[in-house]
């Protein structure tokens, strides 16, 4: 009796885990379908056409704004996992650690609008002009918190005793970092990256409050939208972000069992 | 007197720290000192006004202060309803080498752009959308359903899929940090499973219900998007009446309803730090 409640829990359980994960995967289905229809506005498979993705490089704003995307993922992906190291290290070394992991977590808890307005205020305040490094360092913030935790979680697998060990042999605290503890770490700093370029390729708010003239991916998505409504070639572009971001995690799936393996 | 190398490490090792408090404490402080200066045609004037204030809280604002309170309410109950059956499964019903995958399957749409995600919701859900051609092709009604779209139903809907996958890593983070041995202790002493779940696996899991609760919260009251795709015109919650103010070029009072959000996050973070350590919360990935 009981082990036939228990296998009647589990399929339960299993149905439920199911159906949420299909709520959750299949919202990124119809752009992508209606990207390839011939009316382009809605899901036809009655045809296949690529003419919506064929018309996106002849616009001039969507590919600066595909251009300063990349710019802005350049920086995210370069500045952000240094910061989240040096952050994980300081919750390991400094004290106030409590204090400082609360600081460095705070910016997953303040809504967009309220870190965007924020960010924008400071920087006209400050008569600093809206640029890419406004952009940058508005992503940095976001994908900040992220990158830490990865990081966190990295080196809580690392045992600091091989510290000691290069210690007792000689070596600074620097040498037996780069020697030592980094190539340990590796995995989660490239992680980090990857997943900060993702966080900042699919930010709107806080971007668009900041950017001034210039534009991303994203907020030039949303600006047409609010223009124009949703046009077939903005259903194109959505899917190339959608099937980019999906390539992205493949690539950092495939990279770990890689690196399981060998 | 510290070596210049140890100076250095310091100095490198507070940076992450100086770079939060620069750009995010200090213009959160300044968007709180805006919202009491004044607005002159189109530019803004040092003043201690509370004006702003005033007119968000006498005015049609406080209604939409107060509808997105209740929403964010609704929706994080629903989020935790939800997301704690999916966390308390993974943390203990499936092998650990199973459940870091389906944390994975549930992390990625959530790094998929939300207004992405919500876009195809509002197409889902719209008039000629599959859920309403389905209801009119299995006969269940012989018009299709208004009220999936633009509405209260449709806000609800894209805020919780927008939050639900920010609230299980947190909730399956303090369950999984759970000694067992607690567990296995009430059980031998002859407890039932559900008491030993409300005496014992609830209680242990506080901080990260409480956690995923200030994820949920805080995402859905200041969200700005979900309200203008799916709620339609006019539907109105804090986060696009913010955008709003500063379209007509009001800061102080984009501020000041900033300044309101921004508070009652860092209350509830507040409260969370009392109450809890989140080094014990997070004791899985920080040594102690």
């Amino acid at each position: 009796m009981s082990v036939r409640a228990s296998a009647l829990t589990r399929a339960v359980s299993w149905i439920f885990l199911s159906a949420f994960l299909a709520v959750l995967y299949l919202p990124l289905l119809p752009p992508v379908l209606t990207s390839v229809s011939p009316g382009g506005h809605n899901p036809d498979l009655s045809g296949v056409t690529f003419r919506w993705y064929a018309e996106l490089p002849v616009n001039p704003v969507l590919t600066g704004s595909i251009a300063t995307s990349i710019k802005v993922a350049l920086i995210v992906g370069l500045v952000t996992p240094p910061l989240a190291l040096l952050g994980a290290m300081a919750v390991r070394e400094l004290r106030l650690r409590r204090l400082l992991l609360l600081l460095l977590l705070l910016p997953l808890f303040i809504p967009g609008v309220s870190l965007g307005l924020a960010s924008a205020f400071f920087f006209s305040q400050l008569g600093i002009q809206p640029s890419l490094w406004t952009v940058g360092v508005v992503n940095v913030m976001w994908a900040l918190p992220f990158a830490f935790l990865i990081v966190l979680t990295a080196m809580s697998t690392f045992d600091p005793i091989y510290l000691e060990a290069a210690y007792v042999h000689g070596a600074g605290r620097l040498r037996a970092f780069l020697n030592v503890e980094l190539p340990l770490i590796w995995p989660g700093v490239l992680g980090s990256a990857t997943f900060s370029i993702i966080i900042s390729f699919n930010e709107t708010v806080r971007t668009a409050l900041v950017q001034g003239p210039l534009n991303t991916v994203q907020t030039y998505i949303w600006s047409r939208f609010l223009q124009a409504g949703l046009t077939p070639q903005i259903y194109a572009l959505m899917s190339v972000m959608i099937l980019l971001t999906l390539a992205l995690i493949l690539g950092l799936l495939l990279g770990n069992l890689h690196r399981g393996r060998s | 007197m510290p070596r210049p190398p140890e100076l250095l490490r310091y100095g490198l090792l507070s940076l992450p720290g100086l770079f939060v408090g620069t750009f995010l404490l200090v213009p959160a402080g300044l968007t709180f000192v805006i919202s009491f200066w004044e607005r002159k045609g189109f530019s803004l004037h040092p003043a201690f006004s509370f004006a702003s204030y005033a007119a968000f809280f006498s005015g049609v604002r406080l209604e939409v202060l107060q509808i997105s309170l209740l929403l964010a309410v609704i929706v994080t109950l629903l989020g935790l309803l939800l997301a704690y059956p999916v966390s308390y499964f993974l943390a203990y019903r499936v092998r650990p080498r199973t459940s870091r995958t389906w944390l994975f399957l549930l992390s990625v749409p959530f790094v998929i752009n939300p207004v992405i995600r919500n876009f195809a919701l509002a197409y889902i859900l719209g008039r000629t959308g599959p859920v309403n051609q389905m209801v009119l092709a299995l006969g269940l009604t012989d018009r299709p359903i208004d009220w999936l779209l633009f509405s209260n139903f449709a806000v609800v809907l894209g805020l919780v899929v927008s939050y639900v996958p920010f609230m299980i890593y947190p909730l399956w983070l303090s369950l999984a940090g759970i000694d067992r041995r607690f567990v296995e202790a009430s059980w031998m002493l002859g407890v039932p499973p559900g008491q030993t779940f409300r005496k014992v696996t609830l209680p242990l899991s506080l901080p990260g219900i409480f956690a995923a609760a200030i994820f949920g919260f805080v995402g859905t009251f200041g969200e700005s998007t979900v309200p203008i795709i799916l709620g339609g015109l006019g539907y109105q919650l804090m986060g696009n009446t913010i955008t709003s103010a500063l379209d007509v070029l009001n800061y102080p009072s984009a501020a000041a309803m900033s300044s309101v959000v921004t508070i009652s996050m860092l209350v509830f973070l507040l409260i969370w730090y009392r109450l809890f350590d989140i080094r014990g919360f997070m004791g899985k990935i920080v040594q102690t």
